[in-house]
Protein backbone atom coordinates (compact mmCIF):
# COMPACT_ATOMS: atom_id res chain seq x y z
CA UNK A 1 0.00 0.00 0.00
CA UNK A 2 1.50 3.58 -0.97
CA UNK A 3 1.33 6.08 1.89
CA UNK A 4 -1.21 8.53 1.74
CA UNK A 5 0.58 10.70 3.57
CA UNK A 6 3.90 12.06 3.98
CA UNK A 7 4.86 14.57 6.54
CA UNK A 8 8.81 15.87 7.00
CA UNK A 9 8.54 19.03 8.53
CA UNK A 10 10.63 21.49 10.52
CA UNK A 11 9.25 24.68 12.82
CA UNK A 12 11.32 26.68 14.82
CA UNK A 13 8.54 27.22 18.28
CA UNK A 14 9.65 29.28 20.88
CA UNK A 15 10.81 26.43 23.46
CA UNK A 16 12.35 24.12 20.82
CA UNK A 17 12.48 23.11 17.11
CA UNK A 18 9.49 21.04 15.84
CA UNK A 19 10.58 18.18 14.19
CA UNK A 20 8.90 15.62 12.85
CA UNK A 21 9.20 12.68 10.45
CA UNK A 22 6.75 9.86 9.61
CA UNK A 23 4.51 8.27 6.34
CA UNK A 24 1.80 6.17 6.84
CA UNK A 25 -1.40 4.54 4.82
CA UNK A 26 -3.37 3.69 7.62
CA UNK A 27 -6.72 5.56 7.80
CA UNK A 28 -6.41 7.62 10.65
CA UNK A 29 -3.39 8.49 12.86
CA UNK A 30 -3.14 9.95 16.36
CA UNK A 31 -0.71 12.40 17.59
CA UNK A 32 -0.44 11.60 21.12
CA UNK A 33 1.68 14.20 24.29
CA UNK A 34 1.47 16.41 26.45
CA UNK A 35 0.15 19.88 26.28
CA UNK A 36 2.65 22.25 24.47
CA UNK A 37 4.44 19.30 22.70
CA UNK A 38 3.48 20.63 19.55
CA UNK A 39 0.73 18.97 18.50
CA UNK A 40 -1.54 22.11 17.00
CA UNK A 41 1.74 23.17 15.21
CA UNK A 42 1.90 20.27 13.10
CA UNK A 43 -2.08 20.41 11.82
CA UNK A 44 -1.27 23.57 11.20
CA UNK A 45 1.41 23.03 9.27
CA UNK A 46 0.17 20.32 7.38
CA UNK A 47 -2.83 22.96 6.74
CA UNK A 48 -0.56 25.61 5.24
CA UNK A 49 -1.27 28.04 8.52
CA UNK A 50 2.39 28.50 9.56
CA UNK A 51 4.25 29.89 7.49
CA UNK A 52 7.89 29.17 9.19
CA UNK A 53 7.32 25.75 8.57
CA UNK A 54 10.04 23.97 6.06
CA UNK A 55 9.98 20.39 4.75
CA UNK A 56 7.85 18.22 2.55
CA UNK A 57 3.86 17.44 2.99
CA UNK A 58 2.60 15.09 0.60
CA UNK A 59 -1.01 13.85 0.95
CA UNK A 60 -2.43 11.51 -1.43
CA UNK A 61 0.10 11.91 -4.23
CA UNK A 62 -0.46 15.53 -4.08
CA UNK A 63 2.96 17.84 -2.79
CA UNK A 64 1.58 20.37 -0.65
CA UNK A 65 5.02 21.64 0.80
CA UNK A 66 8.06 21.13 -0.80
CA UNK A 67 10.51 23.83 0.47
CA UNK A 68 13.48 22.61 -1.29
CA UNK A 69 11.63 22.83 -4.47
CA UNK A 70 9.90 26.07 -3.32
CA UNK A 71 6.42 24.46 -3.69
CA UNK A 72 4.09 26.01 -0.87
CA UNK A 73 0.19 25.82 -1.65
CA UNK A 74 -1.71 28.32 -0.12
CA UNK A 75 -4.13 26.57 2.85
CA UNK A 76 -6.83 27.59 0.40
CA UNK A 77 -4.73 24.97 -2.20
CA UNK A 78 -4.36 22.14 0.12
CA UNK A 79 -7.71 20.50 1.18
CA UNK A 80 -8.04 19.71 4.58
CA UNK A 81 -10.75 19.71 6.90
CA UNK A 82 -9.20 21.57 10.21
CA UNK A 83 -11.29 21.06 13.05
CA UNK A 84 -9.35 23.30 15.80
CA UNK A 85 -9.85 22.77 19.50
CA UNK A 86 -12.13 25.92 20.13
CA UNK A 87 -14.11 25.24 16.64
CA UNK A 88 -13.46 28.05 15.59
CA UNK A 89 -17.21 28.52 14.29
CA UNK A 90 -17.92 31.83 12.12
CA UNK A 91 -20.08 34.34 14.40
CA UNK A 92 -22.32 35.64 11.43
CA UNK A 93 -23.80 32.32 10.12
CA UNK A 94 -25.72 29.96 11.26
CA UNK A 95 -25.48 26.45 12.21
CA UNK A 96 -26.46 25.38 8.07
CA UNK A 97 -24.32 29.03 6.64
CA UNK A 98 -21.25 27.10 8.78
CA UNK A 99 -21.69 23.75 7.68
CA UNK A 100 -21.71 25.02 4.27
CA UNK A 101 -19.15 27.12 4.58
CA UNK A 102 -16.78 24.78 2.41
CA UNK A 103 -19.47 23.85 0.03
CA UNK A 104 -17.75 25.86 -2.94
CA UNK A 105 -14.79 23.81 -2.60
CA UNK A 106 -16.67 20.23 -1.99
CA UNK A 107 -18.00 21.07 -5.67
CA UNK A 108 -15.13 21.81 -7.17
CA UNK A 109 -12.67 18.70 -5.69
CA UNK A 110 -14.22 15.42 -7.02
CA UNK A 111 -13.88 14.18 -3.62
CA UNK A 112 -16.21 11.69 -2.95
CA UNK A 113 -19.38 14.73 -1.28
CA UNK A 114 -20.32 14.78 1.99
CA UNK A 115 -24.23 15.30 1.70
CA UNK A 116 -24.58 18.13 3.91
CA UNK A 117 -28.14 16.71 5.05
CA UNK A 118 -26.71 13.61 5.86
CA UNK A 119 -23.69 15.49 7.64
CA UNK A 120 -26.16 17.08 9.94
CA UNK A 121 -27.96 13.90 10.67
CA UNK A 122 -25.38 11.89 11.66
CA UNK A 123 -24.44 14.93 14.20
CA UNK A 124 -27.64 15.01 15.38
CA UNK A 125 -27.90 18.73 14.32
CA UNK A 126 -30.97 18.57 12.14
CA UNK A 127 -33.22 20.87 14.36
CA UNK A 128 -30.43 23.02 15.27
CA UNK A 129 -29.63 23.68 11.48
CA UNK A 130 -31.17 27.63 11.74
CA UNK A 131 -29.80 28.11 15.00
CA UNK A 132 -27.29 31.36 15.73
CA UNK A 133 -23.86 29.66 16.63
CA UNK A 134 -23.40 31.87 19.84
CA UNK A 135 -26.17 30.00 21.67
CA UNK A 136 -24.79 26.55 20.94
CA UNK A 137 -23.04 24.64 23.57
CA UNK A 138 -19.44 23.25 23.53
CA UNK A 139 -20.82 19.84 22.07
CA UNK A 140 -22.91 21.54 19.58
CA UNK A 141 -20.02 23.63 18.64
CA UNK A 142 -17.54 20.92 18.39
CA UNK A 143 -20.36 19.06 16.01
CA UNK A 144 -20.45 21.53 13.93
CA UNK A 145 -17.28 21.98 13.58
CA UNK A 146 -16.95 18.51 12.12
CA UNK A 147 -20.27 19.10 10.10
CA UNK A 148 -17.99 21.94 8.06
CA UNK A 149 -14.78 20.28 7.53
CA UNK A 150 -16.62 16.98 6.33
CA UNK A 151 -18.51 18.92 3.68
CA UNK A 152 -15.76 21.18 2.76
CA UNK A 153 -14.57 17.69 0.43
CA UNK A 154 -11.24 17.43 2.24
CA UNK A 155 -8.58 15.29 1.52
CA UNK A 156 -7.49 14.96 5.18
CA UNK A 157 -9.34 15.61 8.38
CA UNK A 158 -7.87 17.16 11.09
CA UNK A 159 -8.94 16.71 14.12
CA UNK A 160 -7.06 18.69 16.63
CA UNK A 161 -8.35 17.22 20.65
CA UNK A 162 -12.18 17.56 19.32
CA UNK A 163 -13.48 16.94 22.80
CA UNK A 164 -10.73 19.22 24.57
CA UNK A 165 -12.91 22.06 25.96
CA UNK A 166 -15.70 19.53 26.81
CA UNK A 167 -15.61 17.83 30.14
CA UNK A 168 -15.42 14.37 30.66
CA UNK A 169 -19.28 12.99 30.60
CA UNK A 170 -19.54 15.10 27.24
CA UNK A 171 -16.47 13.46 25.86
CA UNK A 172 -17.77 10.49 26.42
CA UNK A 173 -20.66 11.60 23.95
CA UNK A 174 -19.61 12.58 20.98
CA UNK A 175 -16.95 10.35 21.12
CA UNK A 176 -19.11 7.72 18.76
CA UNK A 177 -20.09 11.04 16.31
CA UNK A 178 -15.97 10.48 15.63
CA UNK A 179 -16.69 6.71 15.48
CA UNK A 180 -19.33 6.81 13.21
CA UNK A 181 -18.27 9.85 10.92
CA UNK A 182 -14.92 7.16 10.85
CA UNK A 183 -16.86 4.30 9.42
CA UNK A 184 -19.41 6.72 6.97
CA UNK A 185 -17.37 8.81 5.56
CA UNK A 186 -13.81 7.15 5.54
CA UNK A 187 -11.83 10.15 5.18
CA UNK A 188 -8.57 10.04 6.40
CA UNK A 189 -8.32 11.64 9.86
CA UNK A 190 -5.05 13.15 12.06
CA UNK A 191 -6.65 12.93 15.29
CA UNK A 192 -4.43 15.45 17.78
CA UNK A 193 -5.68 14.37 22.03
CA UNK A 194 -3.40 14.09 25.00
CA UNK A 195 -6.27 11.61 25.87
CA UNK A 196 -5.01 7.94 25.43
CA UNK A 197 -8.20 6.48 25.64
CA UNK A 198 -9.32 8.39 22.52
CA UNK A 199 -6.36 7.64 20.55
CA UNK A 200 -6.65 3.91 21.44
CA UNK A 201 -10.37 3.85 20.08
CA UNK A 202 -10.00 6.03 17.34
CA UNK A 203 -7.07 5.33 15.56
CA UNK A 204 -4.64 2.30 14.86
CA UNK A 205 -1.85 4.44 14.41
CA UNK A 206 -0.06 6.83 16.93
CA UNK A 207 2.55 8.97 16.85
CA UNK A 208 3.92 10.06 20.93
CA UNK A 209 5.04 13.59 20.48
CA UNK A 210 7.45 15.15 23.47
CA UNK A 211 8.93 18.59 23.03
CA UNK A 212 8.38 18.93 19.29
CA UNK A 213 10.22 15.41 18.68
CA UNK A 214 8.73 11.78 17.96
CA UNK A 215 8.93 9.66 21.34
CA UNK A 216 7.40 6.82 19.71
CA UNK A 217 4.98 5.66 16.71
CA UNK A 218 3.15 2.47 16.54
CA UNK A 219 -0.36 0.63 17.58
CA UNK A 220 -2.18 2.57 20.23
CA UNK A 221 -2.68 -0.61 22.52
CA UNK A 222 1.08 -1.19 22.06
CA UNK A 223 2.39 2.07 22.37
CA UNK A 224 0.56 2.91 25.02
CA UNK A 225 1.71 0.19 27.75
CA UNK A 226 5.38 0.84 26.38
CA UNK A 227 7.01 1.31 30.28
CA UNK A 228 8.74 4.68 28.45
CA UNK A 229 5.23 5.56 27.09
CA UNK A 230 2.51 4.77 29.77
CA UNK A 231 3.65 7.44 32.37
CA UNK A 232 2.93 9.51 29.78
CA UNK A 233 -0.37 7.56 28.72
CA UNK A 234 -1.66 7.37 32.55
CA UNK A 235 -1.42 11.05 32.90
CA UNK A 236 -3.98 11.51 29.83
CA UNK A 237 -6.17 8.92 31.46
CA UNK A 238 -4.77 5.68 30.26
CA UNK A 239 -7.73 2.78 29.65
CA UNK A 240 -7.52 -0.82 29.21
CA UNK A 241 -9.75 -1.22 26.06
CA UNK A 242 -11.59 -4.45 25.28
CA UNK A 243 -14.01 -4.85 22.39
CA UNK A 244 -16.48 -7.82 22.64
CA UNK A 245 -20.11 -8.15 21.88
CA UNK A 246 -22.86 -8.37 24.23
CA UNK A 247 -24.67 -11.78 25.09
CA UNK A 248 -26.81 -10.52 27.40
CA UNK A 249 -28.94 -7.51 28.84
CA UNK A 250 -30.74 -6.51 31.68
CA UNK A 251 -31.76 -3.28 32.49
CA UNK A 252 -29.16 -2.51 34.85
CA UNK A 253 -26.22 -4.93 33.75
CA UNK A 254 -25.11 -6.64 30.13
CA UNK A 255 -22.94 -9.21 29.74
CA UNK A 256 -19.88 -9.03 27.00
CA UNK A 257 -17.88 -11.85 25.59
CA UNK A 258 -14.37 -10.39 24.63
CA UNK A 259 -13.42 -13.99 23.27
CA UNK A 260 -14.70 -17.24 23.34
CA UNK A 261 -15.13 -18.05 27.08
CA UNK A 262 -14.00 -14.63 28.77
CA UNK A 263 -16.57 -12.88 29.87
CA UNK A 264 -17.46 -9.76 31.61
CA UNK A 265 -20.15 -8.11 33.05
CA UNK A 266 -20.17 -4.37 33.01
CA UNK A 267 -22.84 -1.35 33.97
CA UNK A 268 -25.53 -1.20 30.97
CA UNK A 269 -26.44 1.86 29.30
CA UNK A 270 -29.26 0.29 27.26
CA UNK A 271 -27.58 -1.67 25.16
CA UNK A 272 -28.75 -5.13 23.53
CA UNK A 273 -27.59 -8.73 22.61
CA UNK A 274 -25.55 -8.69 19.34
CA UNK A 275 -24.00 -5.46 19.54
CA UNK A 276 -20.55 -5.11 19.20
CA UNK A 277 -18.99 -2.95 22.32
CA UNK A 278 -15.83 -1.09 23.44
CA UNK A 279 -15.26 -1.74 27.30
CA UNK A 280 -13.03 0.59 29.17
CA UNK A 281 -10.90 0.11 32.76
CA UNK A 282 -8.80 1.84 34.58
CA UNK A 283 -5.87 0.31 35.37
CA UNK A 284 -6.02 1.80 39.29
CA UNK A 285 -9.50 0.47 39.07
CA UNK A 286 -8.41 -3.29 38.54
CA UNK A 287 -7.50 -5.75 41.76
CA UNK A 288 -5.05 -8.30 41.70
CA UNK A 289 -5.58 -11.74 43.80
CA UNK A 290 -2.99 -14.51 43.69
CA UNK A 291 -5.69 -17.21 45.19
CA UNK A 292 -9.34 -17.48 43.28
CA UNK A 293 -11.24 -14.66 45.63
CA UNK A 294 -14.71 -15.56 46.80
CA UNK A 295 -17.57 -14.42 48.32
CA UNK A 296 -16.93 -10.74 46.23
CA UNK A 297 -19.66 -8.15 45.17
CA UNK A 298 -17.73 -7.37 42.25
CA UNK A 299 -18.85 -8.92 39.18
CA UNK A 300 -15.80 -10.27 37.51
CA UNK A 301 -12.33 -12.04 38.08
CA UNK A 302 -10.41 -12.93 35.12
CA UNK A 303 -7.90 -15.25 35.30
CA UNK A 304 -4.40 -14.76 33.83
CA UNK A 305 -0.50 -14.57 33.82
CA UNK A 306 1.72 -11.91 34.85
CA UNK A 307 3.58 -10.66 31.82
CA UNK A 308 5.65 -8.41 33.33
CA UNK A 309 6.25 -6.38 36.35
CA UNK A 310 7.17 -2.52 36.45
CA UNK A 311 8.92 -1.45 39.44
CA UNK A 312 9.00 2.53 40.77
CA UNK A 313 12.01 4.09 39.52
CA UNK A 314 15.18 1.51 39.71
CA UNK A 315 16.08 3.66 36.40
CA UNK A 316 12.98 2.03 34.60
CA UNK A 317 13.36 5.33 32.80
CA UNK A 318 10.43 7.57 33.66
CA UNK A 319 8.05 4.94 36.19
CA UNK A 320 9.16 7.30 39.10
CA UNK A 321 5.96 9.46 37.86
CA UNK A 322 3.97 7.14 38.89
CA UNK A 323 4.08 7.78 42.17
CA UNK A 324 5.63 4.62 43.52
CA UNK A 325 2.89 2.66 42.08
CA UNK A 326 3.90 -0.97 40.45
CA UNK A 327 2.37 -1.64 36.94
CA UNK A 328 1.54 -5.49 36.34
CA UNK A 329 1.11 -6.17 32.71
CA UNK A 330 -1.56 -9.17 32.93
CA UNK A 331 -2.24 -11.90 30.27
CA UNK A 332 -5.57 -12.83 29.96
CA UNK A 333 -6.52 -16.02 27.86
CA UNK A 334 -5.91 -15.45 24.23
CA UNK A 335 -7.12 -11.64 24.15
CA UNK A 336 -5.38 -9.73 22.11
CA UNK A 337 -3.93 -7.23 24.43
CA UNK A 338 -2.62 -7.23 27.98
CA UNK A 339 -4.18 -5.73 30.91
CA UNK A 340 -2.39 -3.26 33.22
CA UNK A 341 -3.10 -3.00 36.74
CA UNK A 342 -1.60 -0.93 39.18
CA UNK A 343 -0.88 -1.84 42.80
CA UNK A 344 1.20 -0.18 45.10
CA UNK A 345 4.75 -1.16 46.03
CA UNK A 346 3.48 -2.60 49.17
CA UNK A 347 0.85 -4.96 47.67
CA UNK A 348 3.43 -5.73 45.18
CA UNK A 349 5.60 -7.18 48.26
CA UNK A 350 3.10 -8.79 50.51
CA UNK A 351 1.62 -11.18 47.39
CA UNK A 352 4.94 -11.77 46.12
CA UNK A 353 4.07 -11.00 42.41
CA UNK A 354 6.58 -11.95 39.80
CA UNK A 355 6.71 -12.57 36.29
CA UNK A 356 5.02 -15.75 35.17
CA UNK A 357 3.06 -15.71 38.59
CA UNK A 358 -1.16 -16.61 38.27
CA UNK A 359 -3.14 -14.07 38.95
CA UNK A 360 -6.94 -13.60 39.05
CA UNK A 361 -8.15 -9.72 38.13
CA UNK A 362 -10.96 -8.02 40.12
CA UNK A 363 -12.89 -5.22 39.08
CA UNK A 364 -16.40 -4.23 39.34
CA UNK A 365 -19.34 -3.81 36.98
CA UNK A 366 -19.42 -0.35 37.88
CA UNK A 367 -15.95 -0.22 36.94
CA UNK A 368 -16.40 -1.35 33.60
CA UNK A 369 -17.62 1.30 30.88
CA UNK A 370 -19.08 0.98 27.71
CA UNK A 371 -17.11 4.06 25.70
CA UNK A 372 -19.16 3.35 22.10
CA UNK A 373 -21.43 0.55 20.60
CA UNK A 374 -20.64 -0.28 16.97
CA UNK B 1 -28.24 76.09 -1.21
CA UNK B 2 -28.62 76.34 2.36
CA UNK B 3 -25.34 75.71 4.55
CA UNK B 4 -27.38 72.76 5.79
CA UNK B 5 -27.22 71.16 1.98
CA UNK B 6 -24.24 72.17 1.50
CA UNK B 7 -22.37 70.46 4.76
CA UNK B 8 -24.67 67.33 3.73
CA UNK B 9 -23.25 67.00 0.09
CA UNK B 10 -20.04 67.84 1.06
CA UNK B 11 -19.47 65.15 3.97
CA UNK B 12 -21.99 62.59 2.11
CA UNK B 13 -18.89 62.96 -1.02
CA UNK B 14 -16.82 63.21 1.70
CA UNK B 15 -17.74 59.53 2.71
CA UNK B 16 -17.89 58.10 0.07
CA UNK B 17 -14.68 58.87 -1.92
CA UNK B 18 -12.58 58.53 1.97
CA UNK B 19 -14.04 55.41 2.93
CA UNK B 20 -12.72 52.78 0.39
CA UNK B 21 -9.16 54.07 0.88
CA UNK B 22 -9.88 54.65 4.60
CA UNK B 23 -10.92 51.23 5.06
CA UNK B 24 -7.64 49.86 2.91
CA UNK B 25 -5.24 51.69 4.61
CA UNK B 26 -6.81 50.11 8.01
CA UNK B 27 -6.61 46.86 6.81
CA UNK B 28 -3.14 47.26 6.09
CA UNK B 29 -2.23 48.66 9.65
CA UNK B 30 -4.15 46.01 11.03
CA UNK B 31 -2.71 42.80 8.93
CA UNK B 32 0.28 44.15 7.54
CA UNK B 33 3.44 43.89 8.76
CA UNK B 34 5.49 45.49 6.63
CA UNK B 35 8.46 48.03 6.35
CA UNK B 36 7.57 51.72 7.18
CA UNK B 37 4.25 50.77 8.14
CA UNK B 38 5.07 53.28 11.29
CA UNK B 39 5.60 55.83 8.70
CA UNK B 40 2.43 55.56 7.21
CA UNK B 41 0.44 55.35 10.44
CA UNK B 42 2.33 58.52 11.33
CA UNK B 43 1.38 60.38 8.25
CA UNK B 44 -2.23 59.32 8.93
CA UNK B 45 -2.55 60.45 11.48
CA UNK B 46 -0.75 63.94 11.09
CA UNK B 47 -4.08 65.94 10.20
CA UNK B 48 -5.63 64.77 13.65
CA UNK B 49 -3.49 66.55 15.36
CA UNK B 50 -1.65 69.32 13.03
CA UNK B 51 -4.03 72.74 13.15
CA UNK B 52 -6.77 72.47 10.47
CA UNK B 53 -5.14 75.66 9.01
CA UNK B 54 -1.86 74.25 8.56
CA UNK B 55 -3.58 71.73 6.74
CA UNK B 56 -6.56 73.85 4.99
CA UNK B 57 -3.22 76.20 3.80
CA UNK B 58 -0.83 73.06 2.17
CA UNK B 59 -3.19 72.21 0.17
CA UNK B 60 -3.74 75.62 -0.83
CA UNK B 61 -0.16 75.94 -1.94
CA UNK B 62 -0.54 72.60 -3.49
CA UNK B 63 -3.52 73.46 -5.47
CA UNK B 64 -2.18 77.08 -5.94
CA UNK B 65 -1.29 78.64 -9.25
CA UNK B 66 2.31 77.94 -8.61
CA UNK B 67 1.71 74.39 -6.90
CA UNK B 68 2.69 71.11 -7.96
CA UNK B 69 -1.45 70.75 -8.58
CA UNK B 70 -1.96 74.09 -10.14
CA UNK B 71 -3.11 74.57 -13.49
CA UNK B 72 0.70 75.60 -15.09
CA UNK B 73 2.12 72.62 -13.86
CA UNK B 74 -0.92 70.31 -14.61
CA UNK B 75 -1.64 71.46 -18.14
CA UNK B 76 -5.22 71.80 -17.04
CA UNK B 77 -7.41 73.32 -14.17
CA UNK B 78 -8.14 70.59 -11.23
CA UNK B 79 -10.79 73.42 -10.23
CA UNK B 80 -10.50 72.81 -6.77
CA UNK B 81 -10.31 76.35 -4.73
CA UNK B 82 -13.22 78.26 -3.59
CA UNK B 83 -15.82 75.53 -5.09
CA UNK B 84 -17.56 72.67 -2.80
CA UNK B 85 -15.02 69.76 -4.41
CA UNK B 86 -12.18 72.40 -2.41
CA UNK B 87 -14.41 71.51 0.51
CA UNK B 88 -14.97 67.92 -0.01
CA UNK B 89 -11.18 67.97 -0.31
CA UNK B 90 -10.38 69.48 2.83
CA UNK B 91 -12.40 68.35 4.79
CA UNK B 92 -12.47 64.59 3.35
CA UNK B 93 -8.16 65.15 4.15
CA UNK B 94 -8.83 66.19 7.88
CA UNK B 95 -11.29 63.25 7.99
CA UNK B 96 -9.19 60.41 6.71
CA UNK B 97 -7.36 59.72 9.91
CA UNK B 98 -10.53 59.00 11.89
CA UNK B 99 -11.70 56.54 9.14
CA UNK B 100 -8.33 54.82 9.18
CA UNK B 101 -8.27 54.28 12.85
CA UNK B 102 -11.58 53.39 13.47
CA UNK B 103 -11.18 50.78 10.24
CA UNK B 104 -8.15 49.79 11.74
CA UNK B 105 -9.68 49.17 14.96
CA UNK B 106 -12.93 46.92 13.44
CA UNK B 107 -10.04 44.73 11.44
CA UNK B 108 -7.73 43.86 14.77
CA UNK B 109 -10.96 42.66 16.56
CA UNK B 110 -11.75 40.05 13.64
CA UNK B 111 -9.64 36.99 15.11
CA UNK B 112 -7.12 36.45 12.31
CA UNK B 113 -7.66 32.26 13.17
CA UNK B 114 -10.71 33.09 11.71
CA UNK B 115 -9.37 34.22 8.13
CA UNK B 116 -7.36 30.91 8.31
CA UNK B 117 -9.98 28.63 8.93
CA UNK B 118 -11.52 30.11 6.04
CA UNK B 119 -8.90 29.43 3.66
CA UNK B 120 -8.47 26.22 4.70
CA UNK B 121 -11.67 25.61 3.43
CA UNK B 122 -11.01 26.50 0.49
CA UNK B 123 -11.83 30.60 0.28
CA UNK B 124 -8.72 31.95 -1.19
CA UNK B 125 -7.47 35.70 0.17
CA UNK B 126 -10.70 38.35 -1.53
CA UNK B 127 -13.29 35.70 -0.55
CA UNK B 128 -11.93 35.02 2.61
CA UNK B 129 -11.88 39.43 3.23
CA UNK B 130 -15.19 39.67 1.32
CA UNK B 131 -17.11 36.63 3.02
CA UNK B 132 -15.75 36.71 6.57
CA UNK B 133 -13.31 39.48 7.47
CA UNK B 134 -15.93 42.60 6.04
CA UNK B 135 -19.28 40.74 7.64
CA UNK B 136 -17.39 40.51 10.31
CA UNK B 137 -16.03 44.35 10.98
CA UNK B 138 -19.13 45.60 9.32
CA UNK B 139 -20.57 47.68 12.70
CA UNK B 140 -17.19 49.10 13.32
CA UNK B 141 -16.71 50.18 9.48
CA UNK B 142 -19.93 51.64 9.45
CA UNK B 143 -19.38 53.33 12.52
CA UNK B 144 -15.90 54.67 10.64
CA UNK B 145 -17.84 56.25 7.76
CA UNK B 146 -20.26 57.85 10.72
CA UNK B 147 -17.08 59.34 12.38
CA UNK B 148 -15.72 60.25 9.06
CA UNK B 149 -18.87 61.77 7.93
CA UNK B 150 -19.48 63.68 11.38
CA UNK B 151 -15.94 64.87 11.01
CA UNK B 152 -16.20 66.53 7.25
CA UNK B 153 -19.43 67.97 8.80
CA UNK B 154 -17.74 70.28 11.89
CA UNK B 155 -14.87 71.07 9.38
CA UNK B 156 -13.78 74.68 9.83
CA UNK B 157 -10.40 75.51 9.38
CA UNK B 158 -8.96 73.67 5.86
CA UNK B 159 -12.30 74.41 4.36
CA UNK B 160 -12.73 77.86 4.74
CA UNK B 161 -8.81 78.28 3.61
CA UNK B 162 -9.38 76.04 0.30
CA UNK B 163 -12.95 76.73 -0.31
CA UNK B 164 -13.35 80.29 1.25
CA UNK B 165 -16.84 81.00 2.49
CA UNK B 166 -19.25 81.74 -0.37
CA UNK B 167 -22.86 82.48 1.13
CA UNK B 168 -25.12 79.28 -1.41
CA UNK B 169 -21.92 77.62 -3.02
CA UNK B 170 -19.13 76.37 -0.27
CA UNK B 171 -20.58 78.17 2.69
CA UNK B 172 -20.98 75.35 4.90
CA UNK B 173 -23.06 74.89 8.69
CA UNK B 174 -19.44 75.55 10.46
CA UNK B 175 -18.76 78.32 8.19
CA UNK B 176 -21.93 80.08 8.10
CA UNK B 177 -22.27 80.36 11.95
CA UNK B 178 -18.74 81.96 12.49
CA UNK B 179 -20.42 84.34 8.93
CA UNK B 180 -23.80 84.98 11.31
CA UNK B 181 -21.70 85.36 14.51
CA UNK B 182 -19.28 88.06 12.94
CA UNK B 183 -22.04 90.24 10.97
CA UNK B 184 -24.05 89.85 14.77
CA UNK B 185 -26.71 87.62 13.66
CA UNK B 186 -26.97 85.98 16.84
CA UNK B 187 -30.26 83.93 16.49
CA UNK B 188 -29.39 82.48 13.40
CA UNK B 189 -26.20 81.31 14.61
CA UNK B 190 -27.94 80.03 17.13
CA UNK B 191 -30.25 77.99 14.96
CA UNK B 192 -27.66 76.39 12.85
CA UNK B 193 -25.37 75.05 16.14
CA UNK B 194 -28.72 73.53 16.99
CA UNK B 195 -28.75 71.67 13.82
CA UNK B 196 -25.24 70.98 14.30
CA UNK B 197 -25.86 69.74 18.03
CA UNK B 198 -28.33 67.49 16.58
CA UNK B 199 -26.60 66.33 13.45
CA UNK B 200 -23.71 65.61 15.47
CA UNK B 201 -25.15 63.83 19.00
CA UNK B 202 -27.44 61.41 16.25
CA UNK B 203 -23.99 60.41 15.05
CA UNK B 204 -22.15 59.87 17.57
CA UNK B 205 -24.92 58.11 19.17
CA UNK B 206 -25.34 56.16 16.46
CA UNK B 207 -21.45 55.29 16.71
CA UNK B 208 -21.51 54.28 20.35
CA UNK B 209 -24.58 51.84 20.30
CA UNK B 210 -22.61 50.45 16.91
CA UNK B 211 -18.95 50.01 18.87
CA UNK B 212 -20.41 49.09 21.92
CA UNK B 213 -18.80 45.06 23.09
CA UNK B 214 -21.66 42.82 22.11
CA UNK B 215 -20.16 39.06 23.03
CA UNK B 216 -21.80 37.21 20.80
CA UNK B 217 -20.30 38.85 17.85
CA UNK B 218 -16.90 38.67 19.24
Amino acid sequence: MTPWLLVDINLPLDRFTLSVKWETSGPALGIFGPSGAGKTSILESIAGLRRGARGTVRVGGETWLDSARGIVRPPEGRGVGYVPQDALLFPHRDVLGNILSGSGRARRSGAPRVDPERALEVLELRDLRHRDVSGLSGGERQRVALGRALCSGPALLLLDEPLGSLDQPLRRRILPYLLRIQEEFAVPTIYVSHEATEVTLLCREVLVLEAGREAARGRPEEVFIDRAIFPMARAGGFENILTGRVVEASRSVATVELEPGTRVTVAAQGQSVGQDVIVAARAEDLILAVHPPTGLSAQNILVGEIREIRQPGGGDGGIDEDGGQVVVVVRVGRLGVPLLATVTAQACRQLALAPGGRVHLVCKANSLHVLATR
Amino acid sequence: MSPLLISLKVAGWVTVLILPPGVLLGLLLARGGFRGKSLIETAATLPLVLPPTAVGYLLLRLLGRYGPLGEPSLGFDLDLLFTWKGAVLASGVMALPLVVRTARVAFEEVDPRLEGMARTLGLGRVRTFVEITLPLARRGLLAAAILGFSRALGEFGATVIVAGSIPGRTQTLALAIFNDMQIGHDSEAMALVAVTVALAFAAVFTVEILLRKRPDVA
